[in-house]
C-alpha cells in the first residue's frame, strides 16, 4: 500500500486564463458550453419536474394531463399533508431515517475500529487480519448463502437483517486506513505514547479529530446506502407491515403504471387510497432526495480524497 | 582539512553501529502489547466472519441436492451436476451474454462519457462554473435505483412527460422504455444520467495532477490547444485511464441488479435478465431450487475472482498498482 501517483497540484491558474494560453475561438466556447449547459439540464430539469409536481394540485395536473409538471400554475400542500398525516407514509419515513441513522452510527463504530487497528503493519495478525479485509473485494458469496445466513441467524423479517448484513464496507475501511496511515503525522502517535495515552486515548483524543472531514464523506456514504436500501427490505423482510421509503415508492410507482403484477403489488401497498396521485408519488421522491441534497454540500469538497484513495490504493 | 583526512578512515575502520539484532518478541508478548489495537478489530472480523465467509462456506450446497427441510447431513452429495445444469438451462447462457453486453456497453459508452466530461470540465476556467457544475452532476449519483427509474418512467415513460409533449404536438408516444430491443439504450441513458458525473471525479484528479508548466512549455514552443490536449493531457491521464479500464474488466460480470429487477416487468425478463437477476429469481422466487441457484452465484463469484486476479496481474506487469499490492 503505497501511495498513488495521483498528487494535485495547487490549481494555479486560479480564475484566470494562464497568458500563454490562447483565448479559445467563439465556436469552441459556445459548443462547450452548450455541452455543459445541456448536461446540467438534463440533470437538473427532471428534478425540477418532479418538485414541481409535487407542489401541483389534482387540478393543474389533470389541466396538464400528465405525470410531471414544469411550470406550476398553483401550489397545493396536500400531497405533503398526506406524507405527515401520521399514516403509512410517515411511518415509513420515519423508519428509514431509524435505520439511517442507527445503520450508519454502527457501520462508523465498526469501520473506525477497524481501520485504527489495521493501520499499524507490524502488530500482532496484522497482515492475515489485512487479507480477510482484503478478500471481499474479490469474491462475493452469493445471494442464496447470504439468505441462509440471515435466515438462520433468526434476523428474517427483522429490521437487524437490513443493518448488520451489511454494516462494514471494506472500501470505506481501506479508505479510512489509508488515511489514518498517511495523513496522521506518525511523530503525534509517538508523542502521545511517550505521554503514556493508550491507543484508545490516542484514537480519539488525537486522531479521530484529526480526520473529521474524511469521517463525514464515510459517514455520509454509509448514510446513503442506508437510505437508499431497497432491495434488502425485499429480500429480508418481505412481511414487515412499516417497509422502507424505496420499497413504498416503488409500489407506488408500480400501482399505476398497469403492468403484468402490479395488482398484487398494490394491494400489499394498502395504506393509501387505490391509486396514489401524481403529486403524491413525487412528494415521496422529493423527500427521499431532500436529506441527500441537505448532507451533501458539506462534504462535497472531501468527496475526490476519498474516491481517490481508494480507488488507486486499497 | 587534516582534521577531515583523519576522521575519514576512523569512521570506515569503526563499525560501531552494531546491525540491530530485532529481539524477537513471544506472541504473549506481543499481544500484551497489541491487544487494544485488535480488541478494535474485532467486531468488524465478527461482522465478516459471519456475513462474509460463514456464507462464503455455505456454498458447498451448489454440491449438494440441498433442501431446506431435512438436516443438513442428510443432503446428497451430487458433485458438480448443477453446474452441468447451468449450461443447459435455456435462460442462463442468455443471461450471462446479456451480462457481458451491459458491462462491454457500459465500458464503451459511459466511461468515455466521464472522460469527456472531465476534459470539457477542466477546460472551464471559471472555479465558480466549474464547483456548480460538479455539485449538479455528482447529485444523482447518491439517488438509489428506484428514484432514477421513477423519475424516468415520469419524464420519459409512455404516460410520461415528454410523451405528452410530443402528443401534444401531435407526435406520438415514446414507448421505448417499455421495449425489450432498446434496453440496452434505455440502460445506458440511465447510467449516463447517475453514474457519469461521478465518473468524471477520479479523471479531474488524473488531470489536476498534470504538471501547468508541461502546458506552458508546449505552448511556448508553439503547440495548439489540441495538439496540447493529444501530446500533454492524454498521455497524462493515460495511467489511469488503463488502470480503472482494466479493473473494470476485472469486475464484467457484476453490473448490477436493482436496476435490472427494478424494470423487469416493465421491460421483460429476457433483455434485463442478468447473472445476479438469474440466481436470485432461481434460488429466492421459483421455480425453486436453492441449490442450482447457489450453482449460479458460485459460477459467477468464480469466475469473477479469477477475472479480478487476471485483472490484476495485467495492471501490475503494465507497471500500475491494481486493486491489492504483491508484496
Amino acid at each position: 500500500m503505497t501511495t498513488t501517483d495521483i498528487r494535485i497540484q495547487p490549481r494555479r491558474r486560479g480564475d484566470k486564463r494562464p497568458s500563454w494560453d490562447e483565448e479559445p475561438s467563439f465556436l469552441g466556447k459556445f459548443v462547450k458550453a452548450a455541452f455543459l449547459v445541456c448536461y446540467a439540464a438534463a440533470i437538473v430539469l427532471p428534478i425540477w419536474a418532479v418538485v414541481a409536481t409535487s407542489f401541483a394540485s389534482e387540478e393543474a395536473l389533470s389541466r396538464a394531463g400528465g405525470n410531471l409538471l414544469l411550470i406550476p400554475t398553483d401550489v397545493s400542500l396536500k400531497a405533503y399533508e398526506e406524507i405527515f398525516s401520521g399514516g403509512a407514509l410517515t411511518e415509513s419515513l420515519l423508519l428509514t431515517m431509524g435505520l439511517t441513522l442507527g445503520g450508519t452510527a454502527i457501520s462508523m463504530v465498526i469501520t473506525i475500529g477497524a481501520a485504527y487497528g489495521l493501520s499499524r503493519p507490524g502488530t500482532l495478525l496484522h497482515r492475515p487480519l489485512l487479507m480477510l479485509v482484503l478478500f471481499t473485494f474479490l469474491f462475493a458469496p452469493g445471494l442464496y448463502p447470504s439468505f441462509l445466513v440471515v435466515q438462520s441467524l433468526g434476523l428474517f423479517n427483522s429490521y437487524w437483517s437490513l443493518i448488520l448484513p451489511m454494516a462494514m464496507n471494506a472500501f470505506n475501511l481501506i479508505v479510512l486506513r489509508s488515511f489514518f496511515m498517511n495523513s496522521v503525522p506518525g511523530e503525534l502517535l509517538d508523542a502521545a505514547k511517550m505521554d503514556g495515552a493508550g491507543e484508545f486515548r490516542t484514537l480519539f483524543k488525537i486522531v479521530l479529530p484529526m480526520s473529521k472531514a474524511i469521517l463525514a464523506v464515510i459517514a455520509l456514504f454509509y448514510a446513503v446506502m442506508y437510505w437508499n436500501i431497497y432491495f434488502q427490505a425485499v429480500l429480508y423482510i418481505p412481511s414487515q407491515d412499516v417497509q422502507p421509503i424505496q420499497v413504498v415508492l416503488q409500489r407506488m410507482l408500480m400501482s399505476t403504471q398497469g403492468l403484468p403484477g402490479a395488482a398484487s403489488q398494490a394491494a400489499q401497498y394498502q395504506s393509501t387510497a387505490a391509486a396514489p396521485t401524481a403529486a403524491l408519488k413525487m412528494a415521496v421522491v422529493v423527500c427521499t432526495i431532500i436529506p441527500i441534497v441537505i448532507m451533501y454540500p458539506f462534504i462535497q469538497k472531501h468527496f475526490t480524497k476519498a474516491v481517490i484513495t481508494g480507488a488507486i490504493k486499497g | 582539512m587534516a582534521a577531515l583526512q583523519t576522521s575519514v578512515p576512523g569512521a570506515a575502520q569503526a563499525p560501531t553501529e552494531r546491525p540491530r539484532v530485532k529481539r524477537k518478541r513471544t506472541v504473549g508478548q506481543r499481544f500484551r502489547h497489541d491487544w487494544p489495537l485488535l480488541l478494535l478489530t474485532l467486531p468488524a472480523m465478527a461482522q465478516l466472519a459471519i456475513f462474509f465467509y460463514w456464507p462464503s462456506a455455505w456454498n458447498v450446497i451448489a454440491f449438494m441436492d440441498y433442501s431446506p427441510h431435512r438436516p443438513f447431513w442428510e443432503n446428497p452429495i451430487v458433485g458438480f451436476a448443477w453446474f452441468g445444469r447451468l449450461f443447459s438451462d435455456p435462460y442462463f447462457l442468455p443471461a450471462l451474454g446479456n451480462t457481458l453486453k451491459f458491462a462491454l456497453a457500459q465500458l464503451a459508452f459511459v466511461f468515455p462519457l466521464s472522460i469527456v466530461l472531465a476534459l470539457v470540465m477542466h477546460s472551464v476556467v471559471s472555479t465558480k462554473i466549474r464547483s456548480l457544475f460538479q455539485s449538479v452532476v455528482y447529485l444523482p449519483y447518491f439517488f438509489s435505483w428506484v428514484l432514477v427509474v421513477t423519475v424516468f418512467v415520469q419524464m420519459l415513460g409512455s404516460d410520461g412527460l415528454v410523451s405528452n409533449l410530443l402528443l401534444q404536438s401531435g407526435g406520438d408516444r415514446l414507448t421505448f422504455m417499455t421495449d425489450g430491443d432498446s434496453f440496452v439504450f434505455l440502460a445506458w441513458m440511465q447510467w449516463a444520467w447517475k453514474d457519469a458525473g461521478w465518473g468524471m471525479i477520479i479523471f479531474l484528479a488524473a488531470l489536476a495532477s498534470i504538471n501547468p508548466s508541461l502546458y506552458e512549455a508546449a505552448a511556448v514552443d508553439g503547440a495548439g490547444r489540441w495538439k496540447r490536449m493529444w501530446h500533454i493531457t492524454l498521455p497524462g491521464i493515460r495511467p489511469v485511464i488503463v488502470l480503472l479500464l482494466i479493473l473494470q474488466l476485472g469486475g464484467i460480470l457484476t453490473v448490477g441488479f436493482e436496476q435490472y429487477q427494478l424494470q423487469r416487468d416493465s421491460v421483460g425478463f429476457g433483455a434485463t435478465e442478468v447473472l445476479d437477476t438469474f440466481v436470485y429469481y432461481r434460488s429466492i422466487i421459483g421455480p425453486q431450487s436453492e441449490s442450482f441457484g447457489t450453482a449460479a452465484g458460485l459460477f459467477k463469484g468464480v469466475i469473477g475472482l479469477i477475472l479480478i486476479l487476471i485483472a490484476n496481474n495485467v495492471a501490475h506487469r503494465l507497471g500500475e498498482q491494481g486493486i491489492y499490492q504483491k508484496s
